[in-house]
């Protein structure tokens, strides 16, 4: 074994050992905990490289560390690592993430003079663990149980400023719409548990494999037939996912949860939280790739969300707003990718997205740190020339969401939708999806150049913004990383170029085709294509990528030319009712409120009177006959002797009479 | 066989009876004493009658358990009748009416 897997635990409990010192000690820190955070994360970052320099080497890793409940011949529950590529990369990105976040912190909530520092630094803290944990689970059980503490995290962390009654209120409803979706998750879970007698992921022993096992034996789960009943339980846990990863119809707390800091905003949208959702299918894609029902609800729900939350994007007039439906349209990309069997575009998405949308944040955190703390992109403007930093890494940032080459997030984004085309032209259906993530790759190009211009371009249009404060290296290193990282990372896979030079540089694809067997992307593309018949045509990427790039750089330029002028306007208001309706977000709240409100609690009050009137009118009923019937016979007992002994005697001789009279003595 | 068995069961059901009026009807509790040891030795009688009558001596044999038992009685309702009367300055069974709901 080698070594570095000796040491891989530590990649999760370094953030713990900082959550229990900023806890415990923070008070009397000179950084209120802040140090500790950077140094565990760091190390839990170096420890990451270093697996995935195994990892690289060809070397996987899969024990049990701790067996939690152990079973004779029925189900054990263990908790476990698993490094493989998939989860090396994903350590590497959470606590690269997590170090550039608390660092960051440094200079957004420490030099801000906030108070509470050792409960946020503590809260970040538990927050990586809970994701790092979440990311080597071995089994969906504790992969489960790292779930919910990520979402126990957030919710933490979104109402870090709960004396403010927005923050309380969007902690609430973070954490109330993702456990709706975590309910059908944990039903999932049972169910695998009761079905397969194992949750491991990986192995023959998994159970991917023994859903794969169970369909081609043909065999039938409680009467239901084992593709159907696979179909079933993958739609449960993907239940917590939509919650997860803030897809439609559970997206609505997204963008409420940036009441919280801007640095947590970063950290959920980017590395932890949201992105748990989509790694969550990706770790268990081959017990989804035996499911063509599976696969296309998950690709259809990530299409609508793309555009959905697309055309949202652009009619927000906060910068965090702007970015907060932008990751859920970029997370509908990723669900669009694993939904037609795209494994490695969509993990190239995770990855990219969790670069450029950190640092987007970021961003975002430095200029409202320079505007004194306001949101408003109306307010700012001209802002280039004070931040120059801040402005080119942003850029970095913005072109990769937007997707214009060669920035990172061009290379995964076209990936998604090449494989979206190459199944659409096979399987009609899939057409609508491709179209609708192609229009939202138009609209993303509109509003991310839309809040760039609104924000650095132009004339100030406030005294905050003609006199922005000043940022420190805290904030400006963890940018330059990132924006370096925003412009290359898409480098390690461009498709495209592969093809149309046929070069030999898929190197993320050739990552992840490696390690376990079952887990590769070579076996999860026999799946897809054997057992869920899913065909892809024959079409160069050439093509697909032009117009893609088309699109974005149309949106880019549109978004440009309307809104980098001395006094922007806003046009999009001329649509009249479809701008009301977007802006109200397609009343989508209201609806959730109207469901809670309208027809659950009604529901559940017709169910508590019926309840209280019928079971409980019932049972009090039968229970007050003996109440009464007791309380009259209980005056029998006076507690005069000699009246017991008359009755004795009286019930002595009635026996006897009664005796005779039926025994038939006379 | 000097007398026949139905007078020894009507001697015994006599007693009983006698037992039976005193503790109905006295609020003295040693009298109750008295009364429940008549209708205790009413039983005996009997034990005894048909133990002669059956030619068998079980019966005897009980009659002189239920006698100990007796005695053993008579031995804690004295206490109880002590306790009673340091409680009350009375032995009147009657007043004694507060162990009940």
């Amino acid at each position: 074994m080698d070594a570095a897997f000796t040491y891989a635990p530590l990649i999760a409990l370094f953030p713990l050992a900082s959550f229990v010192i900023a806890l415990a000690f923070g008070k009397y820190l000179p950084t209120r905990g802040a140090l500790p955070g950077i140094v565990a994360t760091g190390a839990s970052l170096l420890v990451s490289v270093w697996v995935a320099a195994a990892v690289w080497q060809g070397h996987v890793h899969h024990e049990v560390l701790y067996t939690w409940i152990a079973g004779e011949d029925v189900v054990s529950l263990e908790f476990g690592i698993l490094l493989d590529p998939l989860s090396a990369l994903m350590l590497v990105v959470v606590s690269l993430i997590s170090f550039l976040v608390h660092v960051f912190s440094l200079g957004y909530m420490n030099a801000e003079g906030e108070t509470g520092l050792p409960r946020y630094y503590a809260e970040l803290g538990l927050f990586s663990f809970s994701m790092l944990a979440f990311v080597y689970a071995d089994n969906l059980l504790m992969a489960f149980i790292f779930f919910e503490l990520v979402g126990v995290c957030s919710y933490l962390l979104i109402g870090f400023w709960f004396r403010d009654g927005a923050p309380a209120s969007a902690q609430k409803k973070a954490f109330l719409v993702t456990r709706f979706g975590d309910y059908f998750f944990l039903i999932g879970v049972v169910g695998i548990l009761a079905t397969f007698g194992t949750t491991t992921f990986v192995g023959s022993e998994g159970f991917p494999q023994l859903a794969e096992a169970a369909i081609a034996g043909g065999e039938t789960f409680w009467g239901i037939d084992a593709s159907q009943w696979v179909t079933l339980l993958g739609l449960l846990v993907l239940g917590g996912v939509i919650g997860k990863s803030a897809q439609f119809p559970l997206h609505t707390w997204l963008p409420d949860a940036m009441e919280g800091p801007t640095t947590v905003s970063a950290l959920i949208h980017a590395a932890t939280m949201v992105a748990a959702g989509v790694y969550l299918v990706a770790r268990m894609f081959g017990f989804y790739a035996v499911s063509p029902t599976a696969l296309a609800i998950i690709a259809f729900v990530g299409a609508f969300t793309a555009l959905f939350a697309a055309t949202m994007g652009v009619v927000k007039d906060d910068i965090k707003q702007v970015l907060a439906y932008s990751t859920i349209s970029q997370y509908g990309y990723m669900m669009l990718g694993l939904g037609v069997g795209g494994y490695v575009a969509a993990v190239f998405h995770l990855m990219n997205h969790a670069f450029f949308k950190a640092l987007l944040f970021l961003g975002a955190g430095s200029v409202i740190v320079a505007m004194h703390h306001k949101q408003n992109m109306w307010e700012m403007g001209g802002l280039k020339e004070h931040l120059p930093v801040t402005y080119w890494t942003f850029l970095a940032g913005s072109l990769a969401l937007a997707g214009i080459v060669p920035f990172s997030g061009f290379w995964s984004k076209d990936e998604v939708l090449f494989e979206a085309l190459l199944l659409g032209a096979e399987a009609p259906i899939f057409i609508a999806a491709y179209a609708m993530a192609l229009a939202a790759v138009f609209l993303t190009g509109f509003y991310t150049f839309r809040m760039v211009a609104l924000t650095f371009h132009g004339e100030a249009r406030t005294d905050d913004a003609a006199t922005p404060h000043g940022v420190g290296w805290s904030i400006k290193f963890p940018l330059v990383v990132l924006g370096v990282l925003a412009t290359v990372a898409g480098l390690i896979n461009m498709k495209p170029v592969a093809v149309v030079a046929d070069l030999d540089i898929l190197y993320l694809e050739t990552w992840l085709d490696a390690g376990f067997e079952t887990t590769a992307y070579g076996t999860y593309t026999t799946l897809v294509t054997e057992v869920a018949g899913f065909s892809y045509a024959d079409i160069g990427p050439l093509l697909p990528a032009i117009i893609a790039l088309v699109l974005a750089v149309a949106g880019a330029a549109l978004g440009y030319r309307t809104y980098a002028v001395a006094e922007p306007t806003e046009p999009v208001k001329r649509l009249g009712g479809a701008y009301d309706l977007v802006r109200a977000n397609y009343y989508q709240d209201e609806f959730q409120v109207w469901l809670a409100e309208g027809f659950t609690a009604r529901l559940a009050r017709a169910a508590d009177s019926f309840d209280q009137i019928v079971i409980d009118g019932t049972v009090n009923g039968i229970s007050t006959v003996s109440l009464r019937a007791g309380s009259r016979v209980r005056r029998l007992q006076r507690g005069i002797v000699t009246n017991y002994a008359a009755l004795m005697a009286a019930s002595i001789v009635a026996l006897l009479l009664l005796f005779a009279v039926y025994g038939g003595w006379f | 066989m000097a007398a026949p068995m139905e007078a020894y069961l009507l001697l015994s059901a006599a007693l009983f009876c006698v037992g039976l009026f005193g503790v109905l009807t006295r609020r003295n509790a040693l009298m109750f004493l008295i009364s429940v040891e008549l209708m205790l030795n009413a039983a005996n009688i009997n034990l005894v009658a048909f133990s002669l009558y059956h030619g068998n001596l079980t019966g005897q044999t009980f009659a002189l358990f239920v006698i100990a038992l007796a005695a053993a009685e008579v031995a804690i309702g004295l206490g109880i009748i002590m306790v009673l009367n340091r409680q009350y300055d009375d032995v009147d069974v009657t007043r004694a009416a507060t162990m009940r709901w």
